[in-house]
């Protein structure tokens, strides 16, 4: 295949200006990058040019962004701030320790510091989330664990018995426009696994079919309708099950 | 509400103004939200007025603007300073997604958008000294684009703002596709040309 070595020069020489403007098509840009990475020739062209690029944005028109743009992007931001605040002085750690960033796929492209913040908030649950009600006595064993909500009003716990788990839930706010709460398991140390409980239902009981098994953690997040693989957003009910 | 957490909020913020950007990405990177809303008030503008340009949409400029600070916001510990400054950071971001945005569109729509040409419908207002030297820069270097060769200004304006690829380019102008990608070429060198004297380097 492409060798990407120098001598593709002549090859690829012609595609720095499409490349520098975003005008190669992606198998395109990938062969050139390639390319890019072994041609210093090429890489002294694209120095050269990219700064005519880089001024190309600024003779953009200034057009004033709608103001509710800014709220929009900040309600965002706000919430994943309070959820690094209440992660503490551990969400700085991923920092302090240099450009190792630990792989946190789970989370999207989240930086280190929020992904920090999401992993201590499930083991400040550890703390938070104490046991409501273990009545053994009842031969089944219903099990009753209160959740860690990032909703001031609302409160969530999950309740086991036997092989059975249910999420129970009082005052959720509705998921954002288009989407649904979906139910994840996680043990400590690997992804959260992805559970058929969707819901959007603000009160009452979600059984989460099959269980919860030995999960450390139950989660739920916010996904696109008929759920994810993967959590696309920060959890917003947490509960310590181990 | 918001304008009272602004007021108490005062002090930290005209510290958060003193701060160079790259300092302000630093505090991006930990999660601190008054740093990143200082981002976007320093470059929202300029941002958003690139996704319009490009998108020729209001609605998909405000996705496309959304998208790429929140994706700016996330990925905030990525910001590499020995890459250049922020603005053109940030604006490399939000050029990707608008040509993403693009290229999920239909073809002909998009001609149509990018023929309309520079639509000034939803000009800012100058209320600032900020915005006033933004409107002169963009008029400073929209003439040094002026004074290429229309065959090199057209290719780099529909390969930049319009997000074709040169094939596309190449078949919307009747050309062979290696003329296009020389002309593309040639407009670069020459407005890398002019730009140093002009000391209006990003």
């Amino acid at each position: 295949m492409i060798t990407g070595g120098n001598g593709d020069h002549a090859r690829f020489g012609d595609d720095v200006a499409p490349w520098l403007l975003g005008a190669l098509q992606s198998d395109e840009r990938e062969a050139f990058e390639r390319h890019l990475a072994a041609c210093g020739r090429c890489r002294e062209e694209v120095a050269a040019l990219r700064p005519a690029v880089e001024a190309l944005p600024l003779a953009a028109p200034p057009v004033a962004p709608p103001p509710d743009l800014r709220d929009r992007i900040m309600r965002v931001v706000e919430s994943d701030a309070q959820l690094l605040e209440a992660a503490g002085e551990t969400a700085d750690r991923p920092e302090a320790q240099g450009r190792r960033r630990p792989r946190r796929r789970w989370l999207g492209s989240v930086s280190p510091a929020l992904a920090a913040a999401a992993c201590a908030l499930v083991v400040a649950v550890g703390v938070g989330g104490y046991l409501i009600g273990d009545s053994g006595s009842e031969g089944g064993g219903a099990r009753v664990v209160a959740a860690k909500v990032s909703f001031p009003a609302a409160r969530a716990s999950v309740r086991t018995e036997g092989g059975r788990a249910s999420l129970q839930l009082a005052n959720m706010p509705p998921p954002p426009a288009g989407r649904v709460y979906q139910v994840w398991l996680k043990n400590d140390g690997q992804m959260p696994r992805p559970t058929r409980a969707l819901f959007v239902v603000r009160s009452g009981t979600v059984a989460i079919p099959g269980g919860i098994a030995d999960a450390d953690q139950v989660l739920v997040t916010a996904e696109p309708p008929g759920g994810s693989m993967l959590p696309t957003s920060q959890p917003v009910i947490a509960a310590n099950t181990a | 509400m918001a304008f009272e957490r602004r007021k108490r909020n005062h002090s930290l913020e005209s510290t958060l103004q003193s701060l160079a950007d790259e300092e302000l990405m630093a505090l991006v990177a930990k999660g601190q939200a008054r740093a990143f809303e200082t981002i976007y008030e320093r470059h929202g503008g300029a941002a958003f007025s690139l996704a319009y340009r490009m998108c020729g949409s209001r609605s998909l400029a405000e996705d496309v603007a959304q998208e790429a600070f929140l994706s700016i916001w996330r990925s905030g510990g990525r910001y590499d300073r020995a890459r250049g400054s922020v603005r053109t950071w940030v604006l490399g971001i939000v050029h990707n997604r608008a040509i993403d945005a693009l290229r999920r569109t239909v073809v002909q729509e998009r001609r149509r958008a990018s023929d309309e040409g520079i639509e000034e419908r939803f000009e800012a207002r100058e209320r600032t000294e900020v915005e006033a030297a933004r409107r002169e820069e963009a008029s400073t270097i929209r003439g040094m684009l002026e004074t290429l060769p229309d065959e090199q200004s057209r290719v780099i304006e529909l390969a930049y703002f319009g997000g074709f690829t040169h094939s596309e380019i190449a078949e919307m102008l009747g050309a062979p596709i290696g003329t296009v990608k020389g002309r593309m070429r040639l407009g670069l060198e020459k407005l890398r040309g002019q730009l140093a004297p002009q000391g209006v380097m990003p």
